[in-house]
């Protein structure tokens, strides 16, 4: 799950060419159920005003 | 599911505009597909690209570059559970191969991503068993 997202990075933490911030945001995501990983991006896509297909035509978008 | 959508519920922290599914059909039935989105409330906007009711986007994939024939992929796609639902999901290794032989730009944008979250799911997994 989400919050247990420390013990991924403990465990990803010698990865090499990744900044701090790269290795966490991947700790997160592995950490995250499948259910919360398309949350973040729904929630992602949300906070631009892009979730839709409708918001994303207004916005000039093809799709 | 295929894709940028089937990277990001494997872990790609990343974002996708669509939901790809491939489907085992001959491109020339994609109405039956196109009746199915129709029933659920959708919107048909090209013979493969749907949006759904709630204006997310669906785009139905009837071959796939690089890689072995429907039949050959699903036999070892990822069973997980999503959305309440046990779908099968294609592997972040089949994906990036996938990629790299469509060398589209936006393809192959993503393959320093899905290169480093391969590696770091084998790291993570080998700690996990140690």
């Amino acid at each position: 799950m989400l919050k247990d997202w420390k013990r991924v990075y403990r465990n990803i933490r010698s990865l090499r060419g990744l900044s701090e911030e790269e290795k966490i945001m991947i700790a997160r995501s592995l950490a995250a159920t499948p259910d919360e990983r398309w949350q973040m991006h729904e929630n992602f896509l949300r906070s631009h005003g892009l979730f839709s297909h409708w918001e994303r035509k207004a916005s000039g978008f093809k799709w | 599911m295929v894709e940028m959508s089937a990277a990001i519920i494997q872990g790609v922290p990343a974002t996708t505009l669509d939901t790809d599914i491939w489907v085992d059909l001959p491109e020339r039935q994609y109405m039956r597909l196109w009746n199915l989105v129709k029933g659920q409330g959708g919107v048909g906007l090209a013979p493969t690209m749907y949006a759904l009711a709630d204006g997310s986007l669906l785009n139905f994939i009837f071959s796939m570059t690089g890689l072995r024939n429907f039949e050959g992929e699903y036999k070892h796609a990822k069973e997980m559970l999503w959305n309440g639902l046990k779908i099968r999901v294609l592997p972040l290794e089949r994906i990036y191969r996938s990629k790299k032989a469509s060398a589209r730009d936006k393809d192959m944008a993503h393959l320093p991503l899905l290169a480093n979250v391969i590696k770091a799911q084998k790291m993570n997994e080998g700690k996990n068993k140690q």
